[in-house]
């Protein structure tokens, strides 16, 4: 393969404006950027329209964009689940989360952990949430660098040895110092430049790409029909249908629990504007439905059969299904622009899983167990220099280790993190659970989870539960959360007479 | 008198019980895992939970225009701090 030069061209320009963006994002709603909560969450003031653009890059990343219409290429109809999935984050985000920000704001909470450390009063549970939350972002990071490195490939870049991993790291060295100097302003405003680039580049690929290739019925004939649709179930096993919708709600469900969520949210300006970004964010979920479908688009092209595309095939699997089609439909500066979308779309959620995980460790661990009484400068200088080590850590992670793992650990991620449902969002609706239990509840579901996913050799999530006699596979997340909940729920009257000899008003 | 607070509580959040019609439309993978009927060429199962996107909005919309409009809940759960004005709130 060599090089793409128009593509190039128009990838590096658009690269290049998002960086001046980036960091003239410092002077934009201008404050003190020495206060972590202006660097972490910008100063709180954003309102209905760019919190929609944030959380619209924030939640919709790269690899997302790429993942899913490989999954759909590959798999077929299971990749779909996305769509349910996005449809249940909605009614979630609507009842829950506007009760939290309103605490949140009230009390100054940075974090989620900053909230649970207050609602229960163990800073030990704090600690949970918090180490749990970068533990389940870090690999996330890392696979938006996969997303990246797939279109960086495509455009021809040599692969492979230090050259190979050139851009990659140049672009996390500009992605690294406008996160530092500007924080969460900087992915803020460059979210309106990548929203903009996706929704031109899958306009023009719903319309070009079905003329070039006969319509959507052709498109549709051409797909294997067993990709179709989902197996139905046989004998004594609820089979594809129960994996299918819990790995929707399961997913749906830890979604916001992310930190990276987490931080778009308290940084809306008021309640008023999460709810009715409940209905608008919906538009981000009919694209990403709309570039699920272009696995199958991919499929009825051939592009798998394109002799040019062998090398990134192989390479990258059904990753190179979608930069494999973009290249095959577009002409080249084009492909720079659909590329650029891609690229950027990594950036802006990178950039806010960084500071949610400095956020994290700045104040749940510096603060509060090794630095109790630094001043508010020095704990957002703190969390600068966590953001960058974040960073470096993630690059580490993709230029050492096999991409293989970055997914497995991504898989786990998913597990870990619906394990902080009873804390968050229980507390926000009941005053009931001891904190003592909820811990145990986290560490027995965590456990739970994580060996669920391990009897699967941690490449499917997907766990095979018998019960009478009937097999039901479903998501491991949605089991383990509920052992959890199981856990707290029970331990919690026993609990609450062993560690409050006062009793209960 | 908790009968009584509880009673309110549903009074003034009803519309949230809307909320749930996007889970109902897509809980039951059974009755879109199907192929026809077709619209322009797209199989049910796709064209079917695309449109259940579209639903989910609307519902949220309506239980926001509800909320604001009829039962009044989120001016009344956040008074202050929704027209707080800070520069900027509007974008």
């Amino acid at each position: 393969m060599s090089l793409n030069l128009p593509a190039t061209a128009v990838f590096v320009a658009l690269f290049l404006f998002v960086t001046w963006v980036g960091f003239i994002a410092a002077r934009w709603r201008k404050a003190d950027l020495n206060l972590l909560h202006e660097w972490g969450l910008g100063g709180r003031r954003f309102g209905t329209v760019v919190t929609w653009f944030l959380l619209g890059g924030d939640l919709y990343t790269a690899y997302t964009f790429i993942a899913v219409p490989a999954l759909v290429f590959g798999a077929g109809a299971v990749g779909f689940f996305a769509v349910p999935y996005t449809i249940m984050i909605y009614p979630v985000l609507y009842l829950v989360f506007p009760r939290l920000w309103t605490i949140a704001h009230e009390r100054g909470h940075v974090t989620a952990a900053d909230y649970v450390r207050e609602r229960f009063d163990s800073r030990y549970l704090a600690l949970a949430v918090a180490l749990t939350g970068i533990v389940a972002t870090m690999p996330y990071i890392a696979l938006q660098l996969v997303g990246m490195e797939v279109v960086i490939g495509a455009l021809g870049f040599p692969a492979g040895g230090f050259v190979g991993h050139l851009p990659l790291i140049i672009a996390f060295v500009i992605l690294a110092a406008f996160t530092y100097t500007s924080g969460l302003r900087a992915p803020a405003l460059i979210a309106v430049v990548k929203d903009m680039l996706i929704f031109v580049t899958i306009f023009a690929a719903i319309v070009i790409i079905p003329a070039k290739l006969g319509g959507y019925g052709a498109i549709f004939a051409s797909v294997p029909p067993e990709k179709l649709t989902l197996e139905p179930p046989s004998g004594a096993s609820l089979g594809s249908y129960s994996a299918y919708i819990t790995l929707a709600l399961g997913s749906a469900l830890a979604l916001f629990l992310y930190p990276h969520s987490m931080t778009g949210i308290l940084s809306a300006s008021s309640g008023k504007v999460i709810r009715r970004n409940a209905a608008a964010l919906s538009a981000y979920s009919f694209v990403l439905g709309l570039i699920a479908l272009l696995g199958f688009m991919a499929i009825a092209a051939g592009v798998d059969k394109n002799p040019a595309h062998a090398a990134g095939f192989a390479r990258y699997g059904a990753n190179f299904a979608v930069p494999a089609l973009l290249l095959d439909m577009f002409p080249s500066w084009f492909v720079g622009v659909a590329f650029a979308a891609i690229a950027i779309g990594a950036l802006v959620p990178a950039a806010i899983m960084s500071i949610a995980c400095a956020n994290l460790f700045t104040r749940n661990l510096y603060k509060e167990f090794l630095r109790p009484h630094c001043t508010d400068a020095e704990e957002a200088r703190m969390a600068k220099i966590v953001s960058l080590v974040v960073k470096v850590g993630s690059v580490l992670f993709i230029v050492a280790i096999p991409h293989s793992y970055a997914i497995h650990f991504q898989l786990l991620g998913g597990i870990w993190i619906i394990q902080l449902l009873p804390p968050i969002l229980l507390g926000l609706f009941t005053q009931r659970f001891n904190a003592h239990a909820l811990l145990l509840g986290w560490a027995g579901g965590t456990a739970i989870g994580t060996y669920m996913a391990a009897t699967r050799g941690f490449t499917s999530s997907v766990y095979p539960f018998e019960i009478f006699g009937l097999t039901i596979p479903g998501y491991a997340a949605l089991y383990s959360v509920f052992v959890n909940f199981l856990i707290a729920a029970a331990l919690t009257p026993v609990l609450d007479r062993l560690t409050r000899p006062r009793g209960r008003a | 008198m908790a009968e009584k607070i509880k009673r309110r509580g549903i009074a003034r959040y009803w519309p949230r019980f809307l909320l749930v019609i996007p889970f109902l439309l897509v809980v039951w993978v059974p009755f879109y895992n199907r192929i026809e009927p077709k619209l322009g060429g797209v199989p049910f199962f796709y064209w079917y939970q695309l449109s259940a996107i579209l639903v989910g909005a609307a519902v949220a919309l309506t239980v926001y225009w509800l909320e604001l409009r009829v039962s009044r809940t989120t001016e009344r759960a956040a008074p202050d701090l929704d027209s707080s004005g800070t520069p900027g709130d509007i974008l």
